[in-house]
């Protein structure tokens, strides 16, 4: 176990030496390096073909999308699925309180998480696992469990159909992200932390100056696993909200269909918008992705 | 190793306390770790652990939310069972794990190994990947509707340009829960590849190099030294995988609503119909512990097979 934990530090160290792609140039290179990108863009084209239907219709009037063939580009160019969200439908109001709910609960799930994760990877204390155990068996409640003993309780304090019952849930961080962070603390090599420790840093020293620098890969996955997960959240703002001005982006969606008829037209329109915020921000974050690994040494 | 898999922590095991200033040491440490525990502790029970006794007290009742509730004892799980089709429901419910699952995780894991290389191409690829994760799962469920149309469909057009008339996909009940779970495994399999990038990236390439010095092929590196290294990940992808699939709702409720006749109705499904449209509080929260019950189950036969051979020992 030593063995391995020291080749584990040293190799963090001594990563500069990373190799590269591909260690052997042989004969066949090039033509694995063709293969290996023919079989990259076959995948991608697998994801986005459907997504691509998706988006061209949101440019096609109702009739078009219910008879026609998906790959046929609009024949009669529209805008006026978008003209309709936002004039006829308080969309611009729907995309409001998702990004302010959404940042108030992404903030608090990665901050109280990642506390929460440090304490259960890291520090030794009675009662640790009877309570990640506690954890874990949350992890497993269907959600759909405890939307109604929730909405019980949050209609008693009067805190239904308000800004609050939004958030409030969410924002502590779930049980989910904690075992998340947790794994990921877990694997940071001993001895980077007890050198920490030795040098009198205190716990939350380590956190901030150890662990967190280590631990940005998982950090930004957690931050774009909450804003998605909040960005999307519709059984709970469905139930927990009534008023218009509190409506969320999936309510308000969702009500495009169920309304009177099923008006897939303004669906996809609204969720073609609702989608760019979430891949501007997953591009960004990437990015950010990358470079924490470059940062850290392992690669170039 | 009474300790549980993921509590493997051998290397963070303090040392008996021997002194005074050990006990104290160890009290402070006691007290930050409470500190730093204390908001999403206060968070899970307020919100998920309170609501789960409640949901198990409600389970022993007779309620429609309007009148008030009556004690009726064990009989809404003897209801759920002869009336409203639990175990046909926990079956279709395994049907859609088993399908989804395996698949699932082998194509996030293959992805992640292809697209293990710092890039802008690979970059554009994982994004292109993730894409269909990002969307809401309700305009989703839409567009496979739409593609998997009989007559005017993508896949059946298809399938009629090379002679093959395709079925009524979504409104065949043998059909309906696969085309189901192709439309998750589509949705999810780019995000759980997320995380076998992510425990690629923490494998130590002196392993790789030291593989590589010793002779081993791609393959036996591949299954030396990556996958025991990706062990932890695994762990997470099939547990969170499996509970995700186990409560399957937002794909099923646009795609089928349950249907044809039952063959999608899922245990999510069965609960929301009870609680949501008959307003049977009672029945929904008895299917609501069963459902916790198997998904309890299925989480510790995981954890018990991954905990047999632990990470470290194979390197």
């Amino acid at each position: 176990m030593t063995a391995t934990a020291s080749s584990r530090s040293v190799s963090a160290s001594a990563s500069a030496s990373r190799r590269t792609a591909s260690p052997r140039p042989t004969a066949g290179r090039g033509v694995r390096r063709v293969l290996y990108v023919i079989v990259l863009l076959a995948i991608a084209a697998i994801f986005i073909t459907p997504y691509l239907f998706s988006v061209m219709a949101a440019f096609k009037p109702l009739s078009e999308i219910q008879g026609d063939r998906a790959w046929d580009l609009p024949s009669h160019f529209t805008l006026d699925n978008f003209v309709t969200i936002f004039t006829q439908y308080d969309f611009g109001g729907y995309l409001l309180n998702t990004a302010m709910v959404t940042i108030i609960i992404t903030v608090g799930q990665v901050v109280f998480s990642l506390l929460g994760a440090y304490a259960f990877a890291r520090i030794q204390f009675p009662g640790r696992d009877a309570i990640f155990w506690g954890y874990l068996s949350m992890l497993m409640v269907p959600n759909v469990v405890t939307m109604i003993p929730l909405y019980v309780m949050m209609s008693r304090v009067g805190l239904t159909d308000t800004y609050w019952a939004l958030f409030l849930p969410y924002v502590f961080g779930t049980p989910y992200t904690i075992f998340l962070m947790r794994q990921y603390i877990q694997s940071i090599p001993s001895e980077v932390i007890e050198a920490a420790r030795l040098d009198g840093c205190s716990e939350l020293g380590v956190l901030r100056r150890v662990v967190v620098p280590i631990s940005r890969p998982i950090i930004m996955t957690a931050t774009i696993i909450a804003v998605i997960f909040s960005w999307n959240n519709f059984l709970w703002p469905l139930i927990a909200t009534s008023s218009n001005g509190l409506q969320v982006l999936s309510v308000g969606v969702a009500n495009f269909n169920s309304n009177f008829a099923a008006q897939w037209n303004l669906v996809l329109a609204g969720s073609l918008v609702a989608l760019i915020p979430m891949v501007i921000l997953f591009v960004l974050f990437q990015k950010h992705i990358v470079n924490s690994v470059n940062l850290s040494g392992a690669s170039r | 190793m009474t300790q549980i898999a993921l509590g493997r922590s051998s290397t963070e095991q303090a040392a008996p306390p021997k002194t005074a200033a050990d006990h104290r040491t160890n009290r402070r440490r006691t007290l930050t770790a409470y500190g730093l525990l204390a908001p999403s502790l206060f968070g899970t029970v307020v919100f998920l652990g309170i609501p789960v006794i409640l949901v198990l007290i409600f389970s022993f009742l007779k309620w429609n939310l309007l009148t008030p509730p009556k004690f009726v004892g064990l009989s809404n799980y003897l209801d759920v069972f002869t009336h409203e089709g639990a175990g046909h429901a926990l079956l279709v419910t395994f049907y859609y794990f088993l399908l989804n699952i395996p698949f699932q995780t082998a194509f996030a894991l293959l992805m992640a190994l292809l697209m293990n290389r710092q890039g802008r191409f690979t970059s554009i690829i994982r994004v292109a990947c993730v894409l269909p994760y990002l969307a809401t799962p309700v305009a989703m469920g839409v567009v496979w509707q739409w593609i998997f149309a009989p007559s005017t469909g993508v896949v059946n057009t298809l399938l009629h340009l090379v002679g093959v008339t395709g079925p009524d996909w979504l409104n065949s009940p043998g059909w309906s829960m696969p085309v189901v779970a192709f439309a998750n495994i589509w949705q999810y399999v780019g995000y759980n590849m997320l995380f076998f990038l992510a425990g690629l990236q923490a494998v130590p390439p002196t392993l790789y190099e030291a593989a590589a010095i010793d002779g081993a092929t791609t393959v036996q590196r591949f299954f030396r030294v990556t996958l025991p290294l990706l062990r932890p990940t695994m762990l997470f992808v099939l547990v969170t995988g499996a509970i995700g699939s186990f409560q399957v709702f937002d794909s099923v409720y646009v795609m089928t609503n349950g249907g044809p006749g039952t063959s999608t109705t899922v245990m999510n499904m069965l609960i929301y119909q009870n609680g949501f449209i008959g307003f049977r509080i009672g029945a929904a929260s008895a299917l609501s512990v069963i459902l916790f019950a198997v998904i309890l189950v299925v989480t510790l036969v995981q954890f018990r097979y991954f905990n047999r051979r632990t990470v470290y020992e194979m390197v």
